[in-house]
């Protein structure tokens, strides 16, 4: 096992035991023995927060471990590698995606899209999340002006279903439903509705919804 | 006059409560102060038992959600604001919930009695779809499959995928249309079932307010069917739900409130989801004084209730809300298993006897393939469960976990991975004209009848 390999599985440790002034301080004294920002963030940080990931989606860990390791790591970026990154000038850590994220039209439901949001987050995504009850229009308006890659959707009632197809609407009436990948999820919506709705992808789980992201921006 | 204080009283709560981001309620008011309770409490048990019978343990989940629900309150995403109770609101609140309630009229009545754990006396059922889309020309028969059952003590409906060939869009004036179309295809169905005073579980096509309170007016739903109002995971509740509480309330209308934890969700695994839910059914009383309560706990990533880990916190909860009040609470299946398979025949046997010997009130079911499998729903799986609930009235907690524990062997391993053992949809197991199970799914259901005399000395 190399030193840096070694340093991911403490990071690891760290994260799930939520200790943040530890995770700074390992990330520091990394950084100050000679490894990049970008090379500690890519060897320790990203493969710690798919393990993280990963263990959510089996329920081996809940979300109130997944919500505090994803602080301790903004802690950790905050406080170390992003001054570090500027201090030295070297290339910053880049975004895997923009996603934009929305329950729809009708539905207050948030608990699903939240565990999305915040699984894209640790995984190097850039998401605006617009909360819930969004309009078709307002999903639309804000992917143009964030210049997002991805709109993600979610709903858990039957009744909202219509409001997604409105989404597609809009964008094909804008004539701009190429410039974005559109996905979906949520108890509501299925594999052949997505399918019939002509959208890029469709996810089960918050898990899934990563792998679709990563295998769109791949 | 109770009522009607009561109610502007809550409303007050929504407009006067400290304004509060809805992120900080998550993190501040349901995560860390859950993670706390379970220590401070001790909320823990066996992780190889699927029911408990530890009454201090249920007294202790009882206290600890008594103090969420006290320090927490709920938040209105209306107004975004924390509407909180005092110590002596909640105790009366308590003190003065219903702890019976006679539904439906005529000769249809069924009688809810609040119990204790292991208590023997009789446990109502209601029967239904629970709000899994079906085809319009299929609402009768699939409705009438559950409404002709002796058995099922009233119903509840299933929602349509559309009304009158058009999509039914939340918040819209279709959802209205849908919902008066619930009331003519529900009141065919009890009428067809020589059952006109049955008590109907509505209305399943309103996301929001405007479908339950238009239709549940004159020539609509009657104020003796079981209306719905809900807590938004977790603790959370809008102008949507208090308008429909307030119509309830001046129509004198029978309330059903539930409240869906995420197991795996903020409260955490399930010591937190028996905390969650014991804070979340005391809460529901305190917002919207209903009659019966339910705790509908959803799995983070199967959205069932009957995942084997599930089980023991749903029953712990169960226990320390039936001995320390006099709710009249509930157990609702909602299966990862659907129609025409053996599995969703376990999972909800596994819940009624969790639910039954833990002293609900009524039990609930079944919403097959948790609910979004179109048309997967069949009033054969609802008599099953009512079968299983009543054999288990005699049965204690004890006597009860060796069976819970053999059930949930039978159907874990289908959670585990691979295909969803979704079943198949109604017209695939039913005759539709003469609303009978085919030969297939009787025979399913049969040789699981004689598995549960056989294997656990229950006779169905």
């Amino acid at each position: 096992m190399s030193n840096l390999e070694k340093i991911q599985k403490d990071f690891l440790d760290i994260l799930l035991a939520g200790d943040t002034d530890k995770a700074v301080a390992l990330a520091k004294e990394t950084l100050d023995s000679g490894t990049a920002p970008t090379e500690f963030f890519e060897a320790c940080i990203a493969p710690s927060l798919a393990e993280i990931g990963k263990r959510f989606e089996t329920l081996d860990i809940f979300l109130p471990e997944m919500v505090t390791a994803a602080e301790v790591v903004q802690q950790v970026n905050d406080d170390v590698i992003t001054p570090a990154v500027e201090s030295s000038q070297s290339e910053g850590i880049t975004s895997a995606g923009k996603v934009i994220m929305a329950t729809v039209q009708g539905d207050l439901h948030d608990i699903g899209k939240n565990m999305v949001v915040l699984m894209l987050k640790v995984n190097g995504f850039e998401v605006i999340d617009l909360g819930t009850n969004v309009s078709p229009s307002e999903i639309v308006e804000r992917a143009e002006s964030e210049s997002a890659n991805i709109i993600g959707m979610s709903s858990l009632l039957t009744t909202c279903l219509p409001y997604m197809k409105d989404v597609f609407d809009y964008l094909e009436g804008k004539n701009t439903r190429d410039q974005y990948k559109v996905i979906m999820g949520g108890a509501a919506t299925t594999p052949e509705f997505s399918e019939e709705m002509g959208a890029n992808g469709y996810g089960h789980s918050a898990a899934e919804a990563v792998a679709l992201c990563q295998k769109i921006m791949a | 006059m109770r009522t009607r204080g009561r109610l502007h009283s809550v409303l007050d709560k929504a407009e006067t409560g400290p304004i509060v981001e809805e992120r900080e309620f998550d993190i501040e008011y349901i995560q860390k102060p859950i993670q706390a309770l379970v220590k401070k409490y001790d909320v823990k048990w066996d992780k190889d038992l699927f029911l408990t019978d530890d009454d201090d343990l249920a007294d202790r989940v009882y206290q600890a959600g008594y103090e969420l629900a006290l320090n927490t309150g709920v938040y209105c995403t209306s107004t975004k604001r924390r509407m909180v109770w005092t110590k002596a609101e909640l105790d009366e609140v308590i003190a003065t919930s219903p702890s019976s309630v006679i539904m439906g009229e005529g000769d249809d009545l069924a009688h809810i009695q609040a119990r204790r754990p292991d208590e023997d006396s009789r446990v109502a059922v209601c029967g239904g779809a629970y709000g899994i889309p079906v085809p319009e020309n299929l609402f009768v028969p699939v409705m009438l499959s559950y409404a002709q059952e002796p058995l099922l003590d009233f119903i509840d409906n299933c929602s349509l995928v559309s009304t009158y060939g058009r999509p039914i869009r939340a918040g819209s004036p279709w959802e209205s249309v849908a919902c008066w179309q619930e009331v003519d295809l529900s009141f065919a169905v009890v009428n067809r079932a020589g059952r006109p005073g049955l008590a109907i579980g509505c209305a399943e096509n309103s996301p929001t307010h405007i479908g339950e309170i238009s239709s549940n007016s004159i020539g609509g739903f009657r104020p003796s069917d079981w209306h719905h109002a809900a807590l938004v995971s977790e603790l959370k509740t809008n102008y949507d739900q208090l308008i429909k509480v307030a119509h309830f309330a001046r129509t004198g209308s029978h309330i059903h409130t539930f409240a869906n934890n995420i197991y795996g969700g903020y409260p955490g695994g399930a010591d937190g989801m028996a905390v969650a839910l014991v804070a979340s059914l005391i809460l529901l009383q305190a917002t919207y004084f209903g009659c019966t309560v339910n705790p509908g706990p959803t799995h983070a990533n199967l959205s069932c209730d009957t995942y084997p880990a599930m089980l023991p916190g749903i029953g712990v909860a169960l226990q320390g809300l039936n001995r320390n009040t006099n709710l009249m609470t509930t157990a609702f299946a909602r299966t990862w298993g659907g129609p025409g398979t053996k599995n969703i025949l376990y999972e909800a046997g596994a819940l009624a006897l969790v639910g039954v010997t833990s002293g609900i009130a009524l039990m609930e079911g079944v919403q097959s393939a948790v609910g979004v499998q179109t048309a997967h729903c069949t009033g054969l799986e609802a008599r099953f469960t009512a079968q299983v609930t009543h054999a288990a009235e005699k049965l204690t907690r004890k006597e009860a976990v060796p069976i819970v524990k053999a059930l949930t062997e039978k159907y874990q391993d289908a959670m585990a991975g691979g295909d969803k053992p979704i079943g198949k949809p109604f017209d695939q197991l039913y005759d539709v004209d003469k609303v009978v199970p085919l030969p297939e799914w009787q025979g399913i259901y049969d040789e699981v009848c004689q598995e549960f005399e056989t294997e656990f000395g229950l006779k169905l």
